[in-house]
């Protein structure tokens, strides 16, 4: 039971303040919080259903925290997930350097998880574009260069944020059909041998 | 005002009788409870054993058990004279060094122009964003109005780096914490410590808990061995979020080391910590407040986290605002009054729990400072108080822990006690009025061998916050002249202006009682005893007196 209720693993990474909580309450409950900013601790885990192609999904959601003191800790948190929404504040060209290091962490330590790369709090830019402190192309051509999807969202207005989800919930069952049909089953030891001589002689 | 003072049993033996000698069975529960009860027989007493580390005393928490930085004194008990030399010096350096300091206040503004060019993060984006990290307003410590804060608290690092501030920004203090650390070292130097210094009414409070130092700028009444207390909390609290090994571990590698980098974020739950010790008297008792609920309700809700266990599982804890419902914990295991504090600081201070299920690391320190649990938090439903808290030993188990939630969830619905439950906490406090004592305004009653305490809801005339605070900060001064290392006493009867208050400590309870200014010493004393019977009666509905293990 523990464990299986989830099809797949989502991380959200990034540096602390960017907007990972934001995005996740904007997706899987719709609203966002306006209020003092409140970092999470160690990390937040939800469960969301949706449907792709006429099957369902659950995505398993860790929103971590961003804060230096867990980062020791952030690899319990991405082992094994299918995806890593790694995200900066499109206002703060620092929390875009950062970036660099949650995409080679993730090259090296899990080649299955493909990342998505998610410029937040796009809102601020439409009020003044001069806020804009990470430029589309130069994420765009970064984005190609280590084959990850690129999207601008904003939690406040909504923009973007399902289309994010949806992309990765298809990606997730595009790419595990796949999976299903090129990953043989290994001999599993564990079973009773049994059954197997019993339908060969039989036969 | 005056303090009438009784050093021992004006009152106190009313039978003849000082504790049963055989105070453990429970069978013998004595129906009216008398004074010099046993520990383990006093009203609110487990009968399954305590669930939590043993704190015999209020002193047992302070003690100088972990780090051995406070018996760093060794010239204590050189005599009277020789301290007395030693005082007058310390006072003489202190008011040079104390003119100084003012000044490096006032001047900090100047200060921090000259050294803005070798300092990057001084530029004023990024304490804006520091600012908004913490999510509070930083005060400018120029003015009167950060002066004049009824404590301040200081961390800093032993290179006189600062680590925390309760108000203002540590940049801005940065000098002021220099000037803190130079008094350290100085005495340090002569192979002494320094504890406080008392100037012009204030109480300035120093803890040495390598590589950190503690210093509480007080006003309060509250005496220098409480404030202490304080501090070390915050050392704690500090721990929770590092452990020990980590803490130094860092500061070997690098010793001017800034620790706000991993702290970051971590200012509002020491924030609240501190909001929290000024006004909830669970820190001051060292002991945990219990919900009042219906016993056979609060079993149910225990025997429902007993079994919905995993292997990783030491702790499994149901709270409500800071007051207990239930607590199972593994055999053998117990959990410290402080741990179990941090616990409660940490879930109050943060909302974000209520969003998903978290699972943080974290350090309880009087268990093990060396290693982090896994803790899973989460509230039981989105608009209840209800917060389940589990503690693993397993990083790796989060669905596992998850799981024994559900398995919780359902076995309190299955056995019908959910609705019960919400029911109870719409009445979090009783009234005081229902003890049926007139001129009994409030009273705090802890059972020591359960490290459980009882206290109705503060009302009228403790209505505004300041009022609540000054009332315990009554509290507070009783409790300080009972467990004064020096001169601990049993019974106090306190004449004040707007109430009269007893404290009576013994070994298996220690109780606090608020009367109103009208009431008689005798009338009190006669109080207190028709008190006591009350607790006794209503103990099932006051305590957990059934703690599970698994």
């Amino acid at each position: 039971m523990s464990g299986q209720r989830v099809d797949a693993k989502v991380v959200m990474l990034g540096k602390e303040y960017v907007g990972k909580t934001s995005l996740v309450e904007r997706y899987v409950h719709n609203r966002f919080l306006v209020g003092p900013y409140q970092n999470t601790i160690g990390a937040a885990f939800v469960a969301k259903v949706m449907s792709v192609a006429g099957r369902t999904v659950t995505l398993g959601i860790w929103d971590t925290a961003g804060s230096e003191r867990y980062e020791a800790m952030s690899r319990i948190y991405y082992r094994g997930a299918k995806a890593a929404i790694v995200c900066y504040d499109l206002t703060d060209s620092s929390s875009f350097q950062q970036e660099n290091l949650w995409v080679h962490e993730l090259q090296n330590f899990e080649e299955h998880c493909r990342i998505y790369l998610c410029g937040t709090k796009s809102d601020l830019l439409d009020e003044d574009r001069r806020k804009r402190g990470v430029d589309f192309h130069d994420v765009q051509d970064y984005a190609d260069e280590i084959k990850a999807e690129l999207f601008e969202t904003s939690s406040k207005t909504g923009q973007n944020v399902d289309e994010l989800f949806q992309k990765v919930a298809e990606d997730y069952v595009h790419f595990t059909a796949f999976q299903v049909m090129t990953e043989e089953k290994g001999v599993d030891l564990s079973q009773k041998s049994g059954t197997y001589f019993y339908s060969c002689c039989h036969h | 005002m005056a303090a009438d003072v009784h050093k021992k049993k004006s009152w106190e033996v009313s039978n003849g009788l000082l504790a049963p000698a055989d105070g453990q069975h429970v069978a013998e529960r004595s129906e009216s409870p008398t004074p010099g009860l046993a520990q383990g027989t006093e009203p609110g007493a487990g009968q399954e054993g305590a669930m939590f580390v043993h704190t015999r005393s209020y002193e047992d928490l302070t003690s100088s058990e972990d780090g051995g930085a406070a018996s760093q004194s060794p010239e204590e008990g050189q005599g009277d004279q020789d301290d007395q030399i030693k005082m007058e010096q310390i006072s003489k350096d202190f008011s040079e060094l104390s003119t100084q300091l003012t000044g490096v206040v006032l001047d900090f503004e100047e200060e921090m122009r000259q050294s803005k060019d070798d300092k990057l993060d001084l530029s004023p984006q990024t304490s804006r964003h520091d600012s908004v990290l913490s999510g509070k307003e930083e005060e400018d410590v120029t003015m009167d109005a950060w002066r004049m804060h009824q404590k301040h608290v200081f961390v800093l690092s032993e290179a006189g780096k600062p680590v925390y501030s309760r108000y203002g920004s540590e940049e801005a203090l940065s000098s002021t914490m220099g000037v803190m650390m130079a008094l350290v070292s100085f005495l340090e130097a002569e192979k002494n410590a320094i504890r406080s210094i008392h100037a012009d009414g204030y109480k300035v409070v120093f803890v040495r808990r390598s590589p950190l130092v503690l210093v509480a700028v007080a006003r309060t009444r509250q005496s220098e061995q409480d404030i202490a207390h304080e501090l070390l909390y915050i050392y704690y609290q500090i721990l929770s979020l590092l452990t020990w090994t980590q803490l130094n571990h860092i500061f070997q590698q690098k010793q001017n080391y800034d620790l706000r980098r991993l702290l970051a974020g971590s200012e509002r739950i020491t924030d609240n910590l501190l909001d929290l010790m000024a006004r909830d008297p669970s820190f001051l008792m060292g002991a945990a407040r219990c919900l009042p609920m219906a016993a056979g309700v609060r079993d149910a809700v225990s025997t429902s986290l007993q079994q919905a266990r995993a292997k990783s599982l030491v702790f499994s804890i149901l709270l409500s605002r800071n007051q207990l419902v239930s607590l199972v914990r593994k055999k053998d295991q117990f959990l410290h009054p402080i741990d179990l504090h941090l616990l409660f600081n940490l879930i109050s201070s943060s909302s974000s729990f209520r969003e998903g299920e978290a699972w943080t690391p974290i350090c309880l320190p009087k268990f093990n400072s060396c290693g982090f649990f896994h803790a899973h938090i989460s509230y039981l439903e989105q608009d209840t108080d209800l917060c389940l808290l589990l503690v693993s030993t397993d990083r790796e188990d989060f669905f596992t822990v998850s799981d024994c939630k559900r398995r919780f969830q359902e076995r309190l619905k299955k056995r019908g006690v959910y609705h019960a439950l919400r029911e109870a906490l719409l009445t979090p406090f009783y009234s005081v009025s229902q003890v049926g004592i007139s001129d009994l305004r409030h009273f705090i009653y802890k059972s020591k061998s359960s490290g459980l305490f009882t206290s109705p809801e503060i009302e009228a005339p403790y209505v505004s916050e300041e009022e609540k605070e000054r009332l315990l900060g009554l509290y507070q001064y009783l409790h300080s002249r009972a467990h004064n290392s020096s001169r601990p006493l049993k019974n106090i009867y306190f004449t004040g202006q707007n109430e009269n208050l007893l404290a009576w400590v013994t070994s298996a309870f220690e109780l606090y009682v608020c009367f109103s200014p009208l009431t008689t010493k005798a009338a009190a004393v006669g109080a207190v005893n028709k008190l006591m019977k009350w607790i006794r009666r209503e103990e099932d509905h006051l305590f957990i007196l059934m703690p599970q293990t698994y």
